[in-house]
């Protein structure tokens, strides 16, 4: 075992012998999926230095970079088959695709560190089933657990309907655990109370995109390589998607234009190499998209040749009512196209539009006319031989995450003005979160959702607002924190304890009759019962609120599989035991379907899973299912097919041609031509055109002023006069996992001990604050929705009308961090640590949905800060680095 | 650093290369001869034998007077062995395992510990007290702090020569964390 119970005592590291067995998967972590190799051999021997003598073949002292190492971080010791072995756990030196070479990330680079290890930080796995009794969660079985919640569900279910059964799971954690929550949801209970990890309801992140008819996930990541010129939304790669950036985005003479308040590492090297800074407001980017237009507009820069072949005109749209003839969800949110817009509409529209006028536009987004100017300059000048710069399109939760539809639907608009959408080095899309591992069962319940749109229309049930309404009377959370990723995070845990803990009708015993009596009187008194699945305790989700905790099996502990953000498939092998009785969710899915009777849960193993899930997964992007039938034809199981892909996989979706299967590189690509797709796949528009009925993308016209915006970002607006600043919330790279593993990794968690807010030197000033100070954001006007708000007109899901209907509830919120105070803020913004155990920065953010798409505007918090006093930190030489990070 | 410097097996080249000093610094370890230990065991509540000799693996190296060194210019010297260069650096500020007057004497190791890019003086950040951006991937390392990861990918800390005031000179006498491409860290002065 590797510890570091100090700053770096450790001075070698184990190799492993030539006869260790290697086993191939992909990190856990971020988007971007490096491939990785785990080299697994038991306790009592070690190979040898030469390069004979070890499994990588390797001579040591290597003597060069970017040669096989085995940091002491990525050495450990685990269980397998019940015995000690060592496991290595590095970056697949072999690669061609991902991390090409062998490169990674802070968080991949720690990944060993993540392997149960009773003598590390990770001791805190949950080991078995558990209830709480007068407060204290004991150990119980497996059958215990499961039979108590089928039979109050079944309860619930039968007196209180399905609108009372509810769940909050991630929404990426490997197809077998998302499409077992799926076909429980969806299929076998089939209740509209569902909500994935980042999203209070079930709808589209980005869907100003998909309204334009581009997904969100149709570039590859050589087309980030490729393209001159790169627009980064509310994103730097480099903090939370390392790799793309390092080994794809550095290669190549590139110019890279940042739209954000903190200037990261990253900002600081695209600077450096001929890029832009644009440090906007938060919120503000619609109006910067906007004038960004009209200057390519008023200039010509636009790329005619694309948008005559690519954007649809009015016939287009108006044959299809732009995405289709169909009542779709596009219809429902922009009460049947408010926002659609053709190449002749648009021109005239961007003229008239005041937003989109560059002195309006510089005094909303707090950007000079100059740096604006600019900016459109380096994405649509046509270049002195008249030829266009190849600009690409990145945006991230500081994009949708501040004005979700507005920003999204203005993004893409711009980006098609630039020719960019569906070629190499041109393209439009998101840079990812999590990785791809969301897979459905079918089905789906959303139209028993109550809420509605304008002309009541269909909409997605805000699941955070139905349990504070106190509708929900079972409620099963997978693998996420609920409070600290959802908005006004204090108020939504206080609820959920008032109704789960402060009911009077808690367990005395573990007698399943008592539990079953006890929690039937609990949801007849207006309470809820609530189970947590994790694999860690979570404050104060399972440690303080859950009534059954039970012990999830994860990364490396069971074999699974994944897609990345440029949608490639990998196995992420098993390598090593399960802590105590922790089980694959699966697992607890199908435990819990067959004590509630319901059929089709007799998976024996992952791979029945994965095998049962592919036809759901054919005609979507993340299509597996030709390789699980090619698996068939070879009398091979389907996952044993993947592992044979190793850290390669393949890009999804898969399909079959001329009897082989062949992966996809970019999706709205010609290149993919129709007829290539027979048999187990069907053909899909968005395969080789736009995801449109016309198969052309669709521009769409934002305004500032739009009245579901407007209002709200007025309200919401720091008041200078009570001192207030913007107070926004996000990651930065060596803690991109928010303190989850993090917190659990000696070198990560000494590097980030704490939560940390930085501050602009002149916002600190103000208030005497210093670097390691500590500090209190405090936001004594935070707005909450609340009802089930069901629109009629198209103005009565506005921030104004919900008000005056008595929709807004306002509460307070607060959070501590450590300052970190640094020019590399914009002024009057500062950045706080996203979802930090024990530090919801949520708190101070509004719970007021985008009326259009239903997501939160998660990133427009604010607040005043004070001074608490001084942390440890500030004086401590082992912990927490203050320094500023753009050093460079 | 080449393979070619190690043409014996590692563990023969400790036990011959194994020097006794007397007193403690960072990297020692408290050894007794295997027997002592088992009489220990055996013969519980007795009095303990005093641990009479402690082992280093590295051997001292004297770096430079400390009169020479000058605030924020970084000295550039080889250790444990030739192959392995690093830094000394008066930094300015109070620093982990800083030695001098001020506490703010250090020394690192300049190959970066992610992929094994270059990190010499040239990317010394006096202002900052920071070693980087590292030219590969822009890793850096805060000095003040035994070289933790600032920002950036390496999964452990930037290896720290472990540096004593002996009269007059500054010594270099250990190393803390794993050189970059070493499986164990070199001991031949």
């Amino acid at each position: 075992m590797t510890i570091q119970s100090g700053p770096f005592e450790i001075t070698s590291v184990p190799l492993p012998p030539k006869d260790a067995e290697v086993l191939t998967t992909a990190c856990a972590y971020c988007t971007v999926a490096c491939g990785y190799k785990v080299y697994r051999w038991p306790v009592g021997r070690s190979g040898g230095s030469k390069a004979a003598e070890n499994a990588l073949g390797v001579d040591f002292p290597t003597g060069a970079a970017l040669q096989p190492w085995i940091s002491p971080s990525q050495h450990n010791i685990a269980r397998h088959k019940g015995r000690p072995h060592h496991v290595v756990v590095i970056p697949d030196y072999d690669a061609k695709v991902v991390n090409v070479g062998g490169n990674h990330s802070v968080r991949g680079g720690t990944l060993a560190q993540k392997v149960y290890n009773p003598n590390s930080p990770t001791r805190d796995r949950l080991l078995y089933p558990m209830i709480r009794v007068a407060g204290v969660l004991q150990p119980v079985s497996w059958d215990l657990a499961t039979e108590v919640m089928a039979e109050v569900s079944k309860y619930v279910l039968s007196k209180y309907g399905e609108h009372a059964w509810g769940m909050k799971t991630y929404s990426y954690e490997y197809f077998e655990n998302t499409y077992a929550i799926s076909k429980l949801v969806n299929v076998s209970i089939g209740t509209p109370v569902y909500a994935p990890h980042d999203k209070p309801q079930n709808a589209e992140d980005a869907a100003g995109l998909d309204d334009a008819g581009i997904n969100s996930f149709a570039a590859s990541y050589e087309d980030w390589r490729d393209c001159e010129v790169a627009y980064l939304s509310g994103v730097d790669p480099y903090e939370t998607k390392s790799i793309l950036f390092t080994e794809w985005m550095m290669k190549g003479a590139k110019k890279m234009i940042f739209v954000t308040p903190h200037r990261t590492m990253g900002v600081a090297y695209g600077e450096q190499n001929g890029g832009l800074w644009l440090p906007v407001i938060p919120g503000s980017d619609t109006a910067l998209h906007l004038a960004l237009a009209r200057i390519i507009i008023e200039n010509k820069w636009q790329d005619q040749a694309f948008i005559d072949q690519w954007v649809a005109n009015q016939w287009d749209v108006e044959a299809g009512y732009g995405r289709g003839t169909r009542n779709t969800r596009w219809q429902w949110r922009t009460t049947w196209g408010a926002f659609q817009s053709d190449w002749n509409d648009f021109q005239k529209w961007i003229m008239k539009e005041e937003a989109a006028e560059l002195q309006n536009a510089a005094k909303i987004t707090g950007l000079s006319p100059e740096l604006i100017m600019k900016a459109a300059e380096m994405i649509a000048k046509p270049k002195a031989d008249g030829t266009r710069p190849k600009t690409s399109f990145m945006l991230e939760k500081g994009n949708y995450w501040s004005n979700n539809y507005m920003n999204t639907a203005t993004l893409a608009t711009l980006g098609l003005l630039c020719g960019a959408g569906n070629r190499p080095g041109q393209v439009i899309s998101r840079g990812g979160g999590h990785q791809r591992g969301g897979m459905g069962a079918g089905g789906g319940k959303g139209w028993l959702s109550p809420e509605k749109h304008p002309g009541r229309r269909k909409k997605a049930l805000n699941v955070d607002r139905w349990v504070m309404d106190g509708n929900v009377r079972f409620f099963w959370t997978i693998g996420c924190t609920w409070f600290a990723a959802m908005l006004s995070s204090q108020e939504l845990q206080t609820r959920v304890h008032e109704l789960v803990r402060s009911n009077p009708h808690q367990p005395r015993n573990i007698n399943k009759d008592h539990l079953i009596e006890t929690y039937k009187k609990r949801v007849d008194t207006g309470g809820m019962v609530l189970v947590d699945s994790d694999i860690y305790p979570v404050e104060p989700l399972n440690t303080q609120i859950a009534d059954i905790v039970l012990p999830a099996a994860g990364w490396g502990e069971a074999d699974f599989t994944r897609c990345n953000s440029e949608r490639r498939l990998r196995l992420y092998s098993a390598f090593n035991d399960a802590p105590g009785d922790a089980k694959p969710d699966w697992w607890a899915i199908a435990k819990f379907g067959q004590k509630m009777g319901f059929d089709g849960y007799d998976w024996k193993s992952s791979n029945d899973v994965f095998e049962e899930s592919s036809r759901f997964s054919r005609g979507g992007v993340l299509s597996y299912h030709v390789l699980v039938t090619e698996a068939k034809k070879q009398g091979k199981k389907g996952h044993e097919l993947l592992r044979e892909l190793g850290t390669d996989g393949i890009q999804t979706p898969i399909r079959l041609v001329d009897g082989k299967m062949v992966g996809t590189k970019r999706l709205h690509d010609p290149v993919n031509k129709r007829g290539e797709i027979e048999g187990v796949t069907v053909d899909q528009k968005w395969l080789h055109s736009f995801d449109t009925h016309s198969g052309k993308a669709i521009m769409l016209k934002a305004s500032w002023k739009f009245a579901g915006w407007i209002d709200f970002y007025e309200a919401v607006k720091p008041r200078k006069d009570k001192g207030e600043i913007w107070i926004t919330n996000g990651r930065v790279n060596e803690t991109w996992q928010s303190g989850f593993d993090d917190l659990r990794k000696p070198h990560l968690s000494k590097r980030w001990p704490w939560p940390w807010i930085i501050i602009h030197p002149d916002d600190a000033k103000a208030q005497g604050i210093e670097s390691g100070d500590l500090v209190q954001a405090y936001n004594d006007e935070v707005f909450v929705q609340t009802g089930a708000p069901i629109g009629v007109l198209d103005k009565d899901l506005t921030f104004t009308e919900l008000r005056k209907n008595g929709h807004i509830k306002v509460t307070t919120g607060q959070f501590t961090a450590v300052a970190i105070v640094s020019d590399e803020m914009r002024p009057g913004v500062a950045l706080a640590s996203f979802n930090y155990p024990g530090a919801p920065a949520n708190s101070v953010c509004h719970a007021v949905p985008d009326p259009v798409s239903g997501n939160y505007r998660y990133k427009l918090g604010r607040g005043v800060l004070s001074k608490v006093g001084s942390s440890v930190y500030k004086t401590s030489l082992t912990e927490m680095s203050l320094k500023p990070r753009p050093i460079i | 650093m080449t393979s070619t410097n190690h043409p014996h097996g590692r563990m023969a080249c400790v036990s011959r290369r194994q020097m006794l000093i007397l007193g403690g610094s960072a990297v020692t370890v408290v050894a007794l001869p295997a027997g002592d230990v088992l009489a220990q065991v055996k013969k519980k509540g007795e009095p303990k034998p005093k641990p009479t000799l402690v082992k280093s693996a590295y051997e001292p190296k004297k770096i430079v007077p400390l009169a020479q060194i000058k605030p924020r210019k970084p000295i550039e010297f080889t250790y444990p062995n030739d192959d392995v260069t690093n830094i000394l650096v008066k930094l300015g500020e109070r620093a982990g395992a800083g030695v001098g007057a001020d506490d703010d004497i250090v020394a690192f190791n300049t190959v970066c510990p992610h992929m094994g890019g270059p990190l010499g003086a040239e990317v010394y950040k006096p202002e900052h007290s920071v070693l980087g951006p590292c030219p590969l991937h822009l890793s850096t390392y805060d000095l003040t702090k035994h070289g933790m990861l600032l920002s950036g990918h390496s999964s452990d800390g930037l290896p720290q020569i472990v540096l004593e005031v002996r009269g007059a000179d500054v010594y270099a006498v250990g190393v803390m964390g794993l050189i970059y491409g070493y499986d164990r860290n070199p001991i031949t002065a």
